[in-house]
Order: structure tokens, then sequence, then C-alpha cells
């Protein structure tokens, strides 16, 4: 138990890290216009918490995750909004994926215990509505669909080429948890 | 009490919370962004300007009876100072009479409560009766602008009456064409709402399409010069007949009529008093 408890704050922490120290700086890089690079992990947090962890839980770390990483991109509320978003659906994610024998409720949503195929699905799902509200919050109107939908594509890839990245490089972490 | 309380926050709490961390979120982003913000609230006027609309609207609609009602009232003080309305009493050119000018027709006011246009014989019933001065067989029905003939009153109750539509197969209206002053009368063939027929226009007169048809004011019971439509198609003989064949477009739509004048004779007596004489 606080095992499990140990090893979500940690991940919690790293995720934050990579996003406001690593991925932030590489979206801010000048790209000279070829190409649109931000990419955004720290949902991965929410999305491979426990699955026996109550929804009030995961709704308040995901806030709090939000407002961190705001504080640090000057978005105040965008990112708390997208992540609350993704943690309430979470659970509907979780039981439109469920497998026929029903989840072990010791288990989290990951590789090692679902897993690649599952695993990916799973979070290109719940990344793609992440994104998706990101950048409709960003641009704040439907008019501006066409550059919501490019961006949300390219961010998008490279979230999961780093989310694959991440979940790969550390198998051990998954396997237990 | 209080454990059905946290059992009803145990159920909803988690749905509860997630809707007001959304809420603060979005209340955060719309604070502390400029373009967020300027959006929003832009989109907020624009909400409140549309509902305000509406609701000026719904007001103004429950004052709308009372502005049609007045609105009426002043078309008919218009219509009855018209030429057509009037009779000259003057026989000599240049006398000065005081009476020299008579009401010749008034009007009344009336609202359609039952209307058809479908069937071979069509009837109208309007609200208002023999109560408010309506008499059956000398009344006609004109259109709320004052132009385009509905019908003529063939039935009144106190309160009630039953209009003949022009649209009726025993309907006959004495109509006449607008500058050369050649007359017909105006049946309905039971076919086309919109389309009247002209008949008994003699074959030497000069009918052109799109010549304007007024009433004739023979009948007295609708006055000279009332626009009634204008005619359709080329006006053409049969064979071996001494009367055109004219189609005429009506004026008004009468299968959308809501309000309507009736036109009453105010020497209706004397022209009753005639009868009698040539009776004896």
């Amino acid at each position: 138990m606080s095992n499990l408890v140990v090893l979500n704050t940690v991940r919690f922490i790293f995720l934050y890290l990579i996003q406001i120290l690593f991925l932030k700086r590489l979206s801010l890089l000048d790209w000279q216009g070829f190409i649109f690079v931000n990419a955004l992990i720290y949902p991965l947090f929410i999305l491979m918490l426990p699955i026996r962890t109550p929804r009030m839980v995961i709704l308040l770390t995901a806030f709090l995750m939000g407002l961190m990483v705001d504080f640090s991109y000057d978005t105040y509320g965008l990112n708390a909004a997208c992540n609350v978003l993704t943690a309430g659906a979470r659970p509907y994610i979780l039981a439109w994926f469920e497998p026929r024998e029903g989840y072990n409720v010791n288990h989290s949503p990951s590789i090692g215990h679902m897993g690649a195929t599952w695993f990916f699905r799973y979070t290109a799902i719940l990344m793609g509505i992440h994104i998706f509200a990101y950048y409709w919050l960003d641009a704040f109107s439907h008019v501006y669909i066409i550059s919501i939908l490019t961006k949300t594509f390219f961010t998008f890839i490279f979230s999961m080429f780093f989310i694959s990245v991440i979940v790969l490089i550390f198998p051990k972490s998954a396997k237990k948890s | 009490m209080l454990r059905g309380m946290l059992q009803l926050f145990g159920a909803y709490g988690a749905s509860l919370l997630f809707w007001l961390l959304e809420g603060l979120s979005l209340v955060l982003l719309v604070q502390n962004n400029p373009q967020q913000s300027e959006i929003f609230w832009n989109s907020w006027g624009i909400l409140t300007n549309v509902v305000e609309a509406r609701m000026d609207g719904m007001v103004d609609y429950i004052g709308i009876r009372a502005d049609l009602l007045e609105l009426q009232t002043r078309n008919i003080q218009l219509l009855e100072e018209k030429d057509n309305a009037l009779y000259s009493n003057k026989a000599i050119t240049g006398s000065v009479d005081g009476d020299s000018i008579l009401q010749a027709f008034t009007y009344i006011k009336a609202s359609v409560i039952s209307n058809s246009v479908s069937i071979n014989n069509n009837y109208l019933r309007l609200d208002k009766g023999r109560e408010h001065g309506i008499e059956p067989h000398v009344m006609g029905v004109i259109g709320a602008d004052g132009q385009g003939i509905v019908g003529v009153v063939n039935a009144t109750s106190s309160h009630f009456s039953q209009v003949m539509s022009v649209l009726h197969s025993q309907s006959r209206i004495s109509a006449s064409i607008k500058g050369s002053g050649y007359f017909g009368v105006l049946v309905w063939n039971g076919i086309d709402p919109e389309l009247m027929q002209l008949d008994a226009v003699p074959k030497h007169a000069k009918v052109a399409v799109g010549d304007t048809v007024i009433t004739s004011g023979y009948s007295q019971i609708f006055p000279r010069g009332i626009f009634v439509g204008t005619i359709e198609g080329k006006p053409y003989i049969k064979e071996g007949d001494n009367f055109y064949t004219i189609q005429v477009k009506l004026a008004s739509d009468l299968s959308k009529i809501d309000y309507v004048y009736v036109t009453k004779h105010e020497m209706q007596d004397e022209f009753r008093e005639l009868e009698k004489e040539r009776n004896e």
C-alpha cells in the first residue's frame, strides 16, 4: 500500500520535472517554423494511478498536477482544466476497455499488467481527449478548428512518442505497480 | 439525516468534485489569460444580447394586439376619407352647400376566426356580428390593407357573421378593368384559390395581360375602385363566344387572411326604397 503511494509520488514528481524542465524547453526551441513541437506527458501520472484509486483522489491530484504545470507554463487554469477532464474521463474509458474477466483491483493500467496493445489504446484515447481539450481551450473558439486539429495531431504524435520512451525505459516500475 | 447526506456525497461526490475543479480551472483560465478572457466576455455579451432581444420580442408581442386595434381604427379613418367612400350631394357645379359631401361607405373591423379555400363553396367566419352593425347580403368584406376582396356577408348572429368567400361557386362580384371601364362578373371555377375568372367582358373591349381589375361599385356592396387583382395569361375569346375568357390573379392571398374590414353602405335603405317603388 505505502509502496504504491511512494511509487506514485515519485512518478508524479518525475513526470512533472520532465515536463517543465525538458519538454517545455523543447517546445520553446527555435524550430524555424519547420515543425511544431510540443509534448504533454504529465497526464501519464493520472493514467497510471492504480485502478482502485478513489475518483476524488484522482480528480484532486489531477487538479494539483495541472495547476503546477500551469504555474510553470504561465497558462493559469488551462492544464488544470484539461487534466481534470482527463481524470473525469478515465473511469469511463477504463469501463469501456474492461477485459472480459474484469480488472484486478490491485493492478494499475500499465503495460506490465494489461499488455502493450491495451495500454497504448487506452493511453491514446485519453491523451487525444486531453490534447484536443488543451488546444481548444487555448484557442477558446471553434473558429480556429483547423489550427486546433493540426496542433492536436502533432502534439499527440510527440506526446505518444515520449510516453512510449518513458514506459519502455522504466518497465520495472510498470510491472511492479 | 447526516448519514443520508454522507451517502449522497459518497454516490455523487466525485461528479460534484469533477465539476467543481473543472469550473475552478475555467474561471482561472478566463481570469488570467487575456485571449480567453476577451473571447469569453465577448461571447457572454453576444449571448446576453440574444436573450435580451428575445425578451424584447416577447414583450412586444404582448403589446402588439393593442397596437393592431389602433392601426385598424386609423386605417378605417383613412379608408372612409377616400373618394370612393363618399357621396357627393352636389348637382350643380359651383353650388356651395354645407352638406354637399355625405359618407356613403363606412368600415367595420373584424378578425377572421375560421376560413377555408380548399373546397368548391368556401365560407369564412368573422368575430363581429349584428351587434356591431353587420347585416347579411348587403355588406362586403375586404382585406386588411384596404385592398383585395374577400367575400360577402351572408348570415349574422349577434356576435358573429358568416361570409360567403369570393371562392364560392355562387359568388358573383361586379368588377371592371381600370382605365377602359369595361366591366364583367368575377366568378370562381373552384380550381385555384389565387385565380378568379372575369366573365361577360364584351369581345370588342381592349384587354391586355397585367391590366388592373377593380370593383365596379355597381352592386353597392363594395365601394368602387377597390383593387381586386391583375389579369394573368393572355385573355382570349372562345370560338363562337361573344365574351372574353379572362383569368384574374387576386391581390389578397385568401388562404392566409387574419384581419378584414366589412364595408357598409350607409344609404342602403334608399336602395331598398327604390326596389320597393319599382315592385309596386
